[in-house]
């Protein structure tokens, strides 16, 4: 039972999980036990209860006594049901915090690793039967272990010869569990893997609505849900046919003890070596005796389930700790070194030896065709993705080196894809909780977002809808450069943030950036030449490699690509 | 367009068992026979178990007390066979009933994916994601464990239940009387006890409907929240949902253990009223032993099944509550009906909005009176300011919405009157986020496309190699197979656009709405994506929302859209006019 005996076990067990909780997790055992020693007590009574009417004797004092012990029975297990529901639920809740600590601990590419839908169900599903075992199963399986060591020796103190025989039909209930228990395992793994499929088909439906009904996929989504579906059915009743047959056989076993103690009680009764009273109480016991063997066998399925849900729990909290944060706490000059870089996906290569300066106080655009590994640059510079080899440094310090705190407070990146939280506007923009107001106010002049809040009722106090569906394209977007402006940071990063902005919107913010924020250094990845013309460098990436940079003028003299490019665009102004 | 299942809730009446029971009945119809054979099998079970201790109980008065023992193995041997039948019948039971709970999940699991795909868009932004999935998967399991665990064990009991309250009637009606009173209390307390009990539960179901919420929400945004210093963020917010989870669970799961101990009181006082009364009966030669020992047994036969629904009721309120909640998805209507064929207008164009009105729910109108026409074989771009109107303009005419007033019209038909299969083989969308789905690019481009999965690979091939779709494909790393991988960074923003283009361009639509389209994809490979939409059939209408001038520069006409308004703007400069205008107002 105790984890701590057996060193060699690389996954902490189920019950390293309840030391926190000891003293809890007695008082709910104990609460138990008391709840079925008044259970077993009352068979007791009945039986001296005929006896003694027999014998003549006053009944009163055990009548008196069936009642306190029913009383006893009905408080102590509501005291006991009342502990195993606050135990279960702390341990939940204690383990679903622990657990959102670590994944809030985790880099951002391990999350992806991990998935967040995995994680969703690590939080909801597994912690569920953790929750499903310690409210079932923990007081159950001493209970149970007491109720059979306790109804054997009643029995067999009662009457030997009959106890024993009875009790030689448990190894018989034991053996149709492990057999049957031995084929169902691994049906509910399959059922567990039927339901996270059927889940995917739900999920993938859920999220990727607006697409079927654009292109009418109903019919395939329903084919891919019906195949799910049917599965999960399918393995329901393959684990039904083996319950269906454990069920009865398992019945039937327990009528034959009483039977066993029909025939062979009434020998012993006939010879007169036991009393109608014993008769009674041994079938009472009997009774007591059975139930926590079918107890104990479903237990084991929870057990199981449980062992499976805190492995893959396990699985999360041992993910390696994110590289130790740097200490660095100096303010940033605004100069960007990258040397070497490689950034890998499996065999993939998204960068290829990637080698930049960056000046501080400098406007650099970062131009290139699709999936040439833009984004992926950016990712690198805030230090969401670790670079495969060579640095990323700033002020000629390695990314590591810095406090994260300190980094974040001073670089700034706008994503390409909107993110919104379902927060008020203020929340949003002022999401780095540390930013103050003046500082809110200019990321919203500088955003040109004033008109737009000045019109909501509610101001900049509105609430903004799970992923925005209140807002458009060019919006959102805005609200993530606010948002990145509201820290007042040395180093800005634009992910084609002017994809869906219009032209002037543009211009003006472009413009309020370079009144706004004088010293900043701004990297901007872009499909638009136009505007970056000016630039001090701009850097064409294709295919995850540098291959030009400079400035305008002599990039459209020395680079085929960049000329390439400019062509493209000579109508692409925009609107 | 009111499909917020969470506003709803507190208008929402709790509906009792036997409305709840009501609204499940449609998923158990055909199964009305098999219902009939299975609660045949239990009532045979019942009754075979309830026999045995009537003749034990013979057999000890009539063989044990006189010393007959041949009488006893005789009596013993038929209850032997008793049992045995008893096992078959049991089988019987458990298998069909079993059979009968886990196609009925099957039914209300297709039910529910049924409507979710039947209801619009609109459904799918009112309510949050984790929140929906929540109650399909939880909720559902629910409602599972009741079914597959629960109900063959709730009849079960029910009937043992029953056949034992006969028996002890029947024994003696007075002392059988006398141990069954408490279990009417017991009848009273659980109908008052229950509402209650399924209060608790529904409002557990709801604070983990929220909590899966916010995971959702954290852990998709989770780059910004790194990026912007806010580990917090999600640890706090976390911790708020899963405190308001913990209180409610607590509180629910002392609601559902409140039966139990409270039925086993019953059951006690049940055992000491037949100690107590029929000992004084024997005393009274009205009773004898062998009946009495017999009679204890009937009360844990009457009493213990008892107990086992207690649990079960628990497990009922809890599959109720979540039943409610997977009823509201159900309960909903789709406002967009297919409407009769109606009449065929006399308004030219392809397509044509007509004094179209349009709202989302409970906010400004963020259209008034539009009217556009827009020709069969042109090309249209929308403009305008962020905001104006433009994607909700392209949304209504692929039919994602309806117009709150006015009409669309589509080759002269109510666009409300065309099936969904024939208005999206016509109209192709392409989405302003791109969708990705796990498989690989070949996957992904042909999905919905039922007429090119069906056709051979050389009609493809023929296709892709037409229509110039082969340049783009040449840049997968393994073209067609290229396996992609719906979350993660491996895939860009701009090819995921890129996919969502090919995808809408080989349905080979009539009209065909871009709706910012190609906004993250590099100008060189856009001039691709303007030759392949050239080699398109010429009848083929084009609208285009944009920023970029040289795609509207192509355009037939250009529409202005601002603050719900649509202006033509005849030429590009006129358009650029019109939107420096707005900017100088604002």
């Amino acid at each position: 039972m105790n984890e701590e005996e057996n060193p060699k076990i690389k996954k902490p067990g189920l019950l390293s999980l309840l030391k926190p909780y000891r003293t809890l997790i007695l008082l709910l055992i104990i609460l138990a036990l008391i709840a079925n020693a008044f259970t077993l007590w009352l068979p007791l009574l009945l039986a001296q209860g005929i006896d003694g009417y027999y014998n003549g004797e006053n009944l009163r004092q055990i009548y008196t006594r069936f009642a306190w012990a029913s009383a006893g029975i009905f408080l102590f297990t509501y005291l006991q049901n009342i502990a195993q529901t606050y135990a279960s639920e702390i341990v939940a809740r204690d383990l679903r915090n622990r657990l959102s600590d670590k994944i809030s601990n985790q880099s951002f590419a391990s999350v992806q690793s991990i998935t967040p839908a995995k994680l969703l169900t690590n939080l909801t599903a597994d912690i569920d039967a953790i929750k499903n075992f310690v409210a079932f199963a923990v007081a159950q399986i001493v209970i149970s272990l007491f109720l059979i060591v306790g109804g054997s020796y009643l029995l067999i103190s009662i009457d030997w010869r009959l106890g024993l025989t009875v009790l030689s039909i448990l190894p018989l209930i034991g053996l149709a569990f492990a057999l049957i228990f031995g084929k169902v395992k691994t049906l509910f793994t399959k059922a567990r893997e039927a339901i996270d499929w059927l889940n995917k088909v739900i999920n993938e439906s859920i999220i990727g609505a607006a697409l079927i009904r654009v292109v009418n996929s109903h019919e395939s989504e329903h084919n891919k849900f019906d195949d799910a579906n049917t599965d999960a059915k399918n393995v329901g009743i393959s684990i039904l046919k083996l319950f269906a047959a454990l069920i009865p056989i398992i019945t039937f076993l327990a009528q034959f003890a009483t039977l066993i103690i029909l025939v062979l009680g009434g020998r012993f009764i006939i010879q007169g070596s036991l009393t109608l009273g014993e008769f009674a109480s041994f079938n009472s016991y009997v009774a007591i005796l059975i139930f926590p063997v079918l107890i104990l066998g479903f237990i084991s399925n929870i057990i199981a389930q449980a062992q499976a849900s805190y492995e893959r729990i396990v699985d999360v909290f041992t993910a390696p700790e994110p590289a130790g944060d740097g200490t660095i706490t100096t303010p940033l000059n605004g100069s960007i070194q990258i040397e070497n870089v490689d950034l890998l996906f499996g065999e993939k290569a998204a960068l290829k030896n990637v080698s930049l300066k960056i000046s501080p106080g400098t406007r650099v655009a970062i131009i290139g065709p699709t999936a040439a590994g833009k984004s992926q640059l950016l990712n690198l510079l805030v230090g969401l993705l670790p670079p495969t080899a060579g640095h990323i440094r700033y002020d000629h310090h390695d990314l590591s080196e810095y406090k994260k705190e300190e980094l974040y407070k001073q670089v700034g990146l706008v994503f390409q894809d909107s993110i919104m939280f379902n927060v008020t506007l203020r929340e949003n923009i002022a999401f780095n909780t540390e930013v103050r107001e003046e500082d809110l106010q200019k990321a919203i002049r500088t955003a040109e977002l004033s008109s737009y809040i000045a019109r909501l009722p509610q101001g900049i106090n509105t609430i903004v809808s799970e992923r925005g569906q209140s807002l458009s394209g060019g919006q959102k977007q805005r609200i993530m450069l606010a948002r990145a402006l509201a820290i007042n940071p040395k180093i800005l990063l634009l992910d084609d943030f002017t994809a869906r902005v219009d032209n002037h919107t543009e211009q003006k913010i472009l413009k309020n950036i370079a009144e706004n924020y004088p010293d900043l250094t701004l990297v901007s990845v872009t499909q638009k030449l136009a505007a970056v013309e000016s630039y001090d460098q701009i850097i064409v990436l294709t295919e995850g490699e540098v291959i030009a940079s400079g400035k305008h003028q002599e990039l459209i003299t020395t680079s085929p690509e960049y000329i390439q490019i400019f062509n493209s665009q000579q109508s692409t102004e925009t609107l | 367009m009111k499909y917020d299942l969470n506003i709803s809730k507190d208008e929402h009446k709790q509906s009792d068992l036997f409305s709840s029971a009501k609204k499940m009945w449609p998923l158990l119809a055909t199964e009305k026979k098999v219902i009939i054979i299975a609660l045949l099998a239990t009532i045979v079970h019942s009754l075979l178990s309830l026999a045995a201790p009537r003749l034990m109980a013979h057999t000890i008065d009539n063989y044990i007390a006189v010393g007959n023992f041949g009488g006893v193995l005789l009596f013993a041997g038929i209850i032997l066979v008793l049992f045995l039948l008893g096992l078959a019948a049991q089988y019987a039971q458990i298998r069909i009933m079993g059979e009968v709970g886990q196609r009925v999940l099957f039914r209300m699991r297709n039910r529910i994916f049924n409507k979710l795909q039947e209801l619009p868009v609109a459904f799918f932004n009112q309510n949050k994601a984790g929140d929906l999935i929540s109650r399909i998967n939880n909720d559902t399991e629910k409602i599972n464990i009741f079914f597959s665990q629960a109900l063959v064990q709730f009849v079960g009991s029910l009937f043992l239940m029953t056949g034992s309250a006969i028996f002890l009637i029947s024994i003696n009606a007075r002392l059988g009387g006398a141990t069954l009173a408490p279990a009417i209390i017991l009848l009273v307390i659980t109908l008052l006890l229950s509402p209650w009990v399924k209060k608790t539960n529904l409002r557990s179901a709801q604070t983990l409907g929220s909590l899966s919420s916010e995971v959702q929400e954290s852990l998709n945004n989770f780059k910004v929240i790194i990026a912007f210093n806010r580990r917090d963020f999600f640890k706090a917010r976390f911790q708020e949902v899963n405190k308001k989870n913990y209180v409610a669970s607590i509180i629910a799961g002392i609601a559902n253990n409140t039966f139990a101990p409270i039925y086993g009181l019953a059951a006690s006082a049940g055992q000491l009223i037949v100690l107590i009364y029929g000992i004084f009966l024997i005393g009274n030669d009205l009773f004898t032993i062998g009946l009495l020992i017999s009679f204890l047994m009937y009360v844990n036969n009457f009493y213990n099944p008892l107990r086992q629904l207690a649990a079960l009721w628990a497990s009922l309120q809890a599959a109720l509550a979540s039943w409610d909640r997977v009823y509201e998805i159900m309960n909903l209507e789709s406002d967009l009906q297919i409407l009769p064929d109606s009449a065929n207008t006399e308004v030219g164009g392809l397509l044509v909005f007509k004094d179209v009105d349009f709202q989302y729910s409970e906010s400004e109108k963020v259209l008034h009176k539009i009217n556009l026409n827009f020709e069969r074989g042109k090309t249209y771009a929308l403009v305008g300011p962020t905001g104006g109107g433009k994607t909700t303009t392209a949304s209504l005419m692929a039919r994602l919405y309806n117009p709150t007033a006015g009409q669309i019209y589509f080759k002269g038909q109510d666009i409300r009157s065309l099936s969904h299969e024939e208005r999206t083989n016509k109209i192709g969308f392409i989405l302003q986020e791109p969708i990705l789905f796990s498989g690989t690019l070949r996957e992904n481009i042909l999905y919905g496309n039922t007429a090119l999965i069906k056709a051979d690979k050389q009609k493809l091939e023929e296709i892709i190699n037409r229509t110039g779709i082969d340049k783009i494909i040449s840049r997968f790393d393994e073209g067609l197979d290229t396996p992609l991988l719906a979350n993660g960074d491996a895939v860009s923003l701009g090819q995921k656009q890129l996919i969502a283009f090919i995808r809408a361009v080989l349905r080979e639509p009539e009209l065909l709405i871009l709706d910012e389209a190609t906004a993250n994809i590099d100008t060189v490979t856009e001039k691709l994506l303007a030759e392949i939409i050239s080699k398109l059939p010429s009848s083929t209408t084009k609208v285009i929302i944009a920023h970029r001038l040289n795609t509207i520069e192509n355009a037939d006409e250009i529409y202005f859209i601002n603050a719900g308004e649509v202006l033509p703007a005849g030429s590009k400069e006129e358009a650029l006019e019109l939107l420096l205008k707005r900017n100088s107002q604002s």
